[in-house]
């Protein structure tokens, strides 16, 4: 009875096997990337000739994705793999690989593409880098898509990829690239006047993340919420910080969608420092589906948060003035 | 081959097998006394001119700082990653250390009163080629007597680019079966092993040496197909070829062989996955057993499981919390027990489950409860292996970082076989991951 059983499994198993059919038949490129960040990208560069799927929601936190059976499936039908990079899936897509048994996308193929090879990366680490650190990039700050002209780069290099894994449509990428190019470098334009406020001023952000933005458009980031990167804020921490913000003129206090707000509130309340959540990725918020989408965003959260703040110091000094 | 070999008990036997494992494994299969003699000189030998070399090596090392400052450079050059766990544990609780035993199945399981090193794992593991990946796990932990334990737990080689999505996996390794059985110590959710994984699997779990192949099948939906044929023999797979001697529902095991392909441990499994939603997502997974048992010569026994998990997470996670999962198994065992013409021959019949449900309530802190329950056929009520159990154990875990964890969990038995019928104890848990990145698969 078992060894029928047994033979009879081997057998279905074995017919199925050999009745696997090819499905590699397909009119698109199909691309997978690890954020919506650079799905929206490769959307601009590739148009109707690509079909893209993100791995994770902008909505999450991009360095703790749960890898899901629905991802392997995604990335085994993979054509074009685009990752960050510099450290920030490495705690997710290294089983997913394995399991995906995709050869076009494995690292060192034409099918996976890293880009924080093609951008020049922040906070690179000089000395020695221990855990006791917290989580340290050692090979550079990956946040970089936050800053447009890395968007541009980013881009340049999904179309020339493209353009080798689809030589008939080459020009198209190219064309779509100089288009996106165009587009960016106007905005910029006006982003970087829309923000010439910001300019030289000194803020403090919730996580080591917004180091490329700073850089775009001139602003330093002097501190942390976190004590550490990845470690959340203590008593000790956020009491330190009270006492720098009230001597130091720092009036502004970027933070991601998806830390915890109390901290930022604590804050506020402590030494009216204005607090500006910002979308850190496309999809972050239901009406970022574009990568221009992500700064017009960012920008006018920005300038929301510096109304209130003139709004408020306005209030402050009426009230100063009647007494 | 001699299983012996690959589960050594002391430090010694297996590096001398690490060392000359070619030279050993010959040695096992010679039946003449004298040559096994100067086989064990010849090792002796072999060792001593290993030693030497090593030692020569160290010398050069340590005159030449040059070598030693780009050692790390050149290993990750070679991608290697290289990884240690330590899991311990101390615990109190109202019933011996005797009675304990039985409670705590498994083998890295705390069950002494006092404190326990559960589980030091070294895990090693890179891509060989375009072609291959491969992992070693060997496992250090200290005996209830004090005693160092070494196993070499998994040694498996892995395909990265087989075409229409197969895979295949060979060496010494978990079976696939369910999700919980090839979860290492330090990844699971509770302190313990689940009590019928520890009846049917044993306290290791269920591993052996095989080849198993893995297709991905062409669905809209995930669904992976596995089979594999594995050797049904030695102390990791008990409801087969365990030991002789071992004792299974009064059955005393006898010394039987894989003679054949139809005597091998055959395995299978088809593990689904869904997106309810962007939130919600369901994995749902069969699993099968067929291979022979040492209680006859013509035994055979068959293990089918059934495995749901389900996983919440909201649009909007800080570092992957909160979530809320829901892992159930369900699992029973038929075990034909002494060979058909045999007086005392009859079918065991066991099942058991176990549910499990985690709340990752802040970043950081995951609250969890697990339900087991499990039972068998006949008179079982003496048997710690066979009685009907139940087992209640709420735990609390929190994670400092990615790197380190603290768990306290309480356990309520309901045994029985306990003379009290009831036990109740409390683990405290710590566990740290040093060396490379320790991802994890869903």
């Amino acid at each position: 009875m078992n060894n029928i059983m047994k033979k009879s499994t081997m057998n279905i198993v074995f017919g199925l096997l050999l009745s696997t059919i090819a499905f590699n038949s397909y009119a698109e490129i199909r691309i997978v990337t690890s954020t919506q960040d650079l799905a929206a990208i490769a959307t601009a560069v590739g148009g109707e000739q690509v079909k893209v799927q993100s791995l994770t929601l902008g909505t999450r936190d991009p360095h703790f994705a749960s890898a899901k059976p629905s991802m392997i499936r995604k990335v085994f039908r993979a054509d074009l793999l685009l990752v960050v990079g510099a450290g920030m899936e490495i705690g997710w897509l290294p089983p997913l690989l394995q399991s995906a048994r995709n050869a076009r996308v494995q690292p060192a193929n034409s099918g996976y593409l890293d880009l924080s090879r093609v951008v020049p990366l922040l906070g690179k680490s000089s000395g020695p880098v221990s855990r006791a650190m917290g989580d340290v990039h050692a090979g550079g700050n990956p946040h970089y898509w936050l800053d447009p002209r890395n968007g541009k780069r980013m881009a340049q290099a999904i179309a020339t990829r493209l353009g080798e894994l689809d030589p008939a449509h080459k020009d198209d990428y190219q064309q779509r690239f100089k288009a996106f190019a165009q587009t960016l470098d106007r905005k910029l334009l006006v982003w970087q006047a829309e923000l010439a406020w910001l300019k030289g001023t000194s803020v403090i952000a919730y996580h080591t993340s917004f180091v490329y933005l700073a850089d775009a458009f001139g602003f330093q980031i002097v501190d942390e919420v976190e004590p550490k990167p990845g470690i959340s804020p203590s008593a000790a921490s956020l009491s330190a910080l009270v006492s720098r913000l009230r001597v130091e003129d720092i009036n502004l206090l970027i933070m991601e969608p998806y830390y915890e707000r109390r901290s930022a509130r604590y804050l506020n309340e402590q030494t009216a420092i204005q607090v500006a959540v910002l979308p850190q990725s496309v999809g972050a918020q239901p009406d970022i589906n574009h990568y221009f989408d992500l700064f017009d965003a960012i920008v006018a959260a920005l300038n929301i948060a510096a109304q209130d703040k003139a709004a408020q110091d306005k209030a402050a000094q009426d009230k100063a003035g009647g007494q | 081959m001699d299983y012996s070999y690959f589960c050594g008990k002391r430090l010694a036997a297996v590096m001398a097998v690490c060392l000359s494992f070619p030279t050993a494994a010959l040695a096992a299969q010679e039946t003449d006394v004298l040559r096994v003699q100067q086989s064990n000189q010849q090792q002796i030998h072999s060792m001593k001119q290993r030693l030497l070399e090593l030692e020569s090596r160290l010398k050069t090392a340590e005159t030449s700082p040059p070598i030693l400052a780009t050692a790390p450079a050149a290993a990750n050059r070679s991608g290697i990653q290289i990884g240690l766990s330590g899991l311990f544990a101390s615990g109190v609780s109202s019933v011996d250390n005797n009675a304990l035993e039985g409670l705590q199945g498994g083998a890295h399981d705390p069950k002494q009163n006092g404190f326990t090193v559960q589980n030091v794992e070294l895990s090693i593991s890179s891509t060989v080629d375009a072609y291959l990946d491969a992992q070693a796990n060997i496992i250090f932990q200290i005996d209830a007597d004090g005693e160092t334990v070494v196993e070499l737990e998994e040694a498996f080689f892995i395909t990265r680019s087989l075409p229409w999505g197969l895979q295949i996996k060979g060496g010494q390794y978990f079976t696939e079966f369910g999700r919980q059985n090839k979860k290492h110590p330090h990844t699971w959710a509770f302190v313990d092993q689940p009590v019928v994984l520890s009846r049917f699997f044993g306290g290791d779990g269920l591993r052996s040496q095989g080849l198993r192949v893995s297709w991905l099948m062409p669905t809209d939906w995930y669904s992976e197909l596995n089979v594999g044929l594995q050797n049904p023999k030695g102390e990791t797979v008990t409801s087969f070829l365990n030991a002789p001697g071992e004792e299974v529902g009064g059955h005393t095991l006898i010394n039987r062989d894989a003679r054949n392909l139809g005597d091998m441990l055959h395995t299978a499994r088809w593990l689904n996955g869904f997106d309810v939603s962007d939130t919600v997502s369901v994995n749902l997974g069969v699993s099968g057993l067929w291979g022979p048992n040492a209680s006859g010569t013509t035994t055979d026994t068959t293990i089918v499981g059934a495995d749901l998990y389900l996983k919440w997470q909201p649009a909007t996670t800080q570092r992957g919390f909160p979530f809320v999962s829901w892992h159930t198994e369900l699992l029973t065992r038929r075990y034909e027990a002494a060979d058909s013409g045999d007086p005392r021959g009859e079918t065991l019949k066991d099942r058991g489950l176990f549910s499990q449900a985690l709340w990752g309530f802040k970043p950081g802190w995951v609250a969890g409860l697990r339900w087991e329950y499990a039972t068998a056929n006949g008179d079982t009520a003496a048997d710690p292996q066979r009685d009907t159990r139940k087992r209640l154990s709420p735990n609390l875990s929190w994670y400092p970082s990615e790197y380190s964890k603290l768990r306290l969990q309480y356990n309520r038995d309901w045994t029985q076989h306990l003379s009290g019928k009831t036990a109740d104890t409390l683990w405290l848990q710590m566990e740290f991951n040093i060396g490379s990145h320790a991802a994890h698969i869903f």
